[in-house]
């Protein structure tokens, strides 16, 4: 979607605040959303499914709220429309007793945690019968549209024309994903000179790299 | 099960808009009081995560493989061909790094990596990104103006040196091997961590040097 959360190349944001003191969270509840975040996803999720209800956040919500708040709108989106939870429970903060009861679910120690992070390690990938049709090398041309639902195909890259950097192997569609259907297509990075992508680069062998699925890109004449 | 109605979540969107308190610390408190009431979570469980990524898991780990890289050319190898293998070598494979590559600077080249359409991070090397990592100027300007990112950074990048952006637009995360910075040739990987910016690694600092590192 052409979303507010598409900021590459968008103007008007300002300098950086550089300064960080290096802290992993500036508030209780930051930690406590990270938390949340790891040890529970609405089931039958997907990765892709859960960034797209984020990018669904109305736009001054998006930019105007802290960060890891808007962590927790999605995760409420997400269990609402998944129907764990109903507004009037959010709303008033606490379940009516009785609805969706699945628990306890049991504590874990750091040692267990650190164990799961490290079964957090999720692939993507996975082997397809179908050949990549670009190689390494080749000058391709991306899509000149997004896809009205999730897609990780930038505004900015969009009818652009680059290079294949590298294949890796097949991995899942976001644009599906976020659909709930697992499906397979080839990812290859693809670098894009900076004179290609923005009007007043001149004279800069500057490059961004993306990594686009096979059916962002089709064949581009050098 | 979720319908993946994107316009019924865009109505949730609106309404949670209108109907949740302001403050983020009732909104997340709210969530986390449905989680438990349901049993989905454990409140322990929580604290845990918390500990694991305040305590744990951070760019020290990162600092450690880059040192590692460094001193051992065979290590520097495995790394550079498959990073989730070697990084699992120190028991640092987790969240978000299992399509790990790494990009190495050189005389000729600076890296700079970023999310433009979310804040993809590798958590399990890195820990939580920064602030700015995550907010708006960073996300619409590196890939616009590097150097101007990197100038805001104090990082000043000569004419004939290559800027490469990479966009974390799929499930690859991408760590900086910065260069290692002369005089350090009797230092023990210990010691040549604890030069390693987390900044560094993800491009926003570029010379390490003795007096250069810090906790950023």
């Amino acid at each position: 979607m052409d979303g507010i959360h598409d900021l590459g190349g968008k103007e008007g944001y300002g300098p950086i605040d550089v300064d960080d003191d290096g802290s992993p969270f500036h508030h209780d509840w930051e930690g406590r959303e990270w938390g949340i975040a790891q040890c529970a996803r609405t089931p039958g999720i997907t990765i892709d499914w859960w960034r797209h209800c984020r990018e669904l956040i109305m736009p001054q919500d998006y930019l105007g709220r802290p960060y890891f708040d808007s962590w927790a709108q999605t995760d409420l989106s997400t269990y609402i429309e998944a129907g764990w939870f109903s507004m009037e429970e959010v709303i008033v903060g606490k379940a009516t007793p009785g609805e969706s009861y699945c628990g306890p679910a049991a504590a874990m120690s750091l040692q267990q945690v650190l164990q799961e992070d490290h079964n957090h390690a999720f692939r993507f990938d996975a082997e397809i019968e179908s050949v990549p049709v670009f190689s390494i090398g080749q000058h391709v041309l991306t899509s000149i549209h997004g896809n009205v639902g999730h897609t990780r195909l930038p505004q900015y890259a969009r009818g652009r024309k680059g290079v294949v950097h590298a294949h890796h192997g097949a991995h899942v569609l976001p644009d599906l994903s976020a659909q709930g259907k697992e499906v397979h297509q080839h990812l290859y990075s693809v670098s894009f000179a900076a004179t290609e992508l923005w009007p007043e680069v001149q004279n800069s062998k500057d490059k961004v790299y993306l990594d686009l699925w096979e059916s962002y890109l089709s064949d581009g004449q050098p | 099960m979720p319908d993946f109605d994107s316009k019924k979540v865009a109505e949730i969107h609106e309404q949670l808009h209108s109907h949740l308190p302001s403050d983020s610390a009732l909104r997340v408190k709210a969530l986390e009081t449905l989680l438990v009431d349901k049993g989905l979570v454990n409140p322990d469980t929580i604290d845990a995560w918390v500990e694991a990524y305040t305590e744990e898991i951070g760019p020290k780990r990162g600092a450690r493989v880059v040192a590692k890289a460094w001193s051992d050319p065979k290590y520097k190898q495995r790394l550079m061909q498959d990073a989730p293998a070697a990084i699992d070598e120190l028991g640092y494979l987790g969240k978000a790094t299992a399509h790990l590559k790494v990009v190495e600077n050189t005389d000729d080249v600076h890296n700079l990596v970023v999310c433009t359409l979310c804040s993809c991070y590798p958590f399990s090397i890195l820990g939580i990104a920064p602030a700015w990592y995550k907010a708006a100027a960073y996300r619409s300007r590196a890939v616009r103006d590097p150097r101007g990112v990197l100038a805001e950074f104090g990082v000043n990048i000569a004419d004939d040196v290559e800027v490469r952006v990479w966009d974390s637009t799929a499930e690859l995360r991408y760590l900086v091997l910065p260069q290692r910075p002369p005089g350090t040739g009797q230092m023990d990987e210990s010691e040549l961590a604890d030069l390693v910016t987390r900044n560094s690694m993800i491009g926003t600092n570029r010379e390490l040097g003795i007096n250069r590192g810090s906790t950023d």
